[in-house]
């Protein structure tokens, strides 16, 4: 609050002082940052994160291998290819143009600062995912849920507390397979998620899903290595801009 | 910070754009997301009760799965396979090909019986003509470092080495 209205009065000043031309010319400087955020936002693909995998990847990672069909969720359907003698089969199509659209969002957010945190339950994969967070300098939590964690947060924490601006989940079922508090408490508390959902997993509450295999040690270093791959390239670019000073968000 | 708790009701898009424009939410302070999800949006709206869509489980066959099954039925002593290994193709990978090549060759007197028989006698004389070949040349270590270093020495550009440095 107080930034915006030092800002505001700072550059009704300015306009009062200077000269018709100066004006001329500040108003082109202040487009410039304008027209870069425009172009960041609105480019398909601005940090190109379609090439970062290739469905030929996902296959040999095994993220088309799915549960058994008795546990599919109803909800999964139109990400699923079909069964195979009893075990769903994803259509890794589909899954790739999902994925590339969770990396697309993830550089964004990287790009504007903001806090990203992992979610994974389950012990197999769990030290993969706090690796990861801790070499890309974001967030992970991997254990127990304690409710209130976002809900509460200014109780829990005895101040106002900033959350997360993006929950990547690598697995949106906790260990008793019913669904991660987590994302329940991201979407009331207005929070963007993304969620590698399995056949057996509900994707409505997600906002940018991605249907493919949860378990597989092999697909989930490939998850790891896409992410984090994402939030340098948002990263190293918001540098870029800053050094050459015409970041602006 | 104002916000709307009920995840049941719309999506966070909608909650947040309806907090924005009723006063309680500034322009200003909306969520870092917000302009993305507007460049972006998801293919579907993440609501909380989006219903099934009507769809049917498709069944996954292959028109070999039925000869396939017919070898493996007849030969239960294959043993296991190594299904990451992509160098080499398994016995029933084998037997497929040899099948489906038989049945394009007559495809006009086409008996299954006959030409399972037909493929597994052909699977069988590869197998021989395999068996007899190694014993012919018995490969052992000095003789395959033979045959590589004779393919490297062909490979090998020619270079005259006194002639390196002229023009």
């Amino acid at each position: 609050m107080l930034k915006r209205i030092s800002k505001t009065s700072f550059i009704n000043l300015r306009s009062i002082c200077l000269s018709a031309s100066h004006r001329q010319q500040q108003l082109e400087q202040e487009n410039a940052p304008k027209k870069l955020r425009e172009e960041v936002l609105l480019h398909p693909d601005y940090f190109k994160v379609h090439n970062l995998f290739t469905v030929k990847d996902l296959f040999d990672a095994r993220v088309h291998f799915g549960h058994r069909d008795g546990s599919l969720d109803e909800r999964m359907l139109p990400y699923i290819y079909g069964s195979r003698l009893g075990h769903i089969i994803f259509d890794l199509d589909k899954t790739a143009e999902y994925l590339r659209k969770a990396l697309n969002v993830t550089a964004h957010i990287a790009y504007r600062d903001g806090v990203i945190i992992f979610f994974q339950r389950g012990a197999q994969n769990a030290y993969l995912v706090e690796k990861t967070a801790k070499e890309c300098g974001e967030f992970a939590h991997t254990r127990f849920w304690r409710g209130g964690i976002f809900t509460n947060a200014t109780k829990q924490f005895g101040c106002v507390t900033r959350l997360p601006d993006l929950c990547i989940f690598f697995n949106t079922l906790n260990n008793v397979l019913i669904q991660h508090t987590a994302v329940r408490d991201a979407a009331k508390m207005l929070i963007a998620t993304i969620g590698i959902v399995d056949s057996n997993c509900n994707p409505n509450l997600i906002t940018y899903p991605v249907p493919g295999n949860d378990d597989s040690p092999a697909s989930m270093e490939l998850y790891c290595k896409l992410f984090k791959a994402a939030i340098f390239r948002g990263k190293e670019k918001r540098k870029e801009h800053i050094e050459q000073n015409i970041y602006l968000v | 910070m104002a916000g709307s708790r009920l995840e049941k009701i719309g999506t966070i898009y909608t909650r947040t754009s309806g907090l924005i424009r009723s006063g309680a939410i500034n322009w200003e302070d909306r969520p870092l997301w917000y302009d993305i999800y507007e460049a972006s949006p998801p293919k579907e709206e993440p609501r909380f009760d989006r219903p099934a869509p009507n769809m049917k489980l498709k069944n996954i066959f292959y028109a070999e799965d039925q000869f396939r099954a017919m070898f493996h039925r007849n030969n239960k002593h294959l043993g296991t396979s190594n299904m990451f290994n992509n160098y080499y193709k398994s016995v029933s990978q084998k037997f497929i090909e040899i099948y489906q090549s038989l049945e394009k060759e007559n495809a006009e007197n086409s008996n299954q019986e006959q030409l399972y028989k037909e493929a597994i006698e052909v699977l069988r004389r590869d197998k021989d003509i395999k068996k007899e070949t190694e014993q012919e040349e018995p490969l052992s270590l000095s003789s395959a470092f033979k045959e590589a270093k004779s393919n490297q020495i062909k490979e090998m550009p020619k270079v005259d080495v006194t002639n390196i440095f002229k023009d």
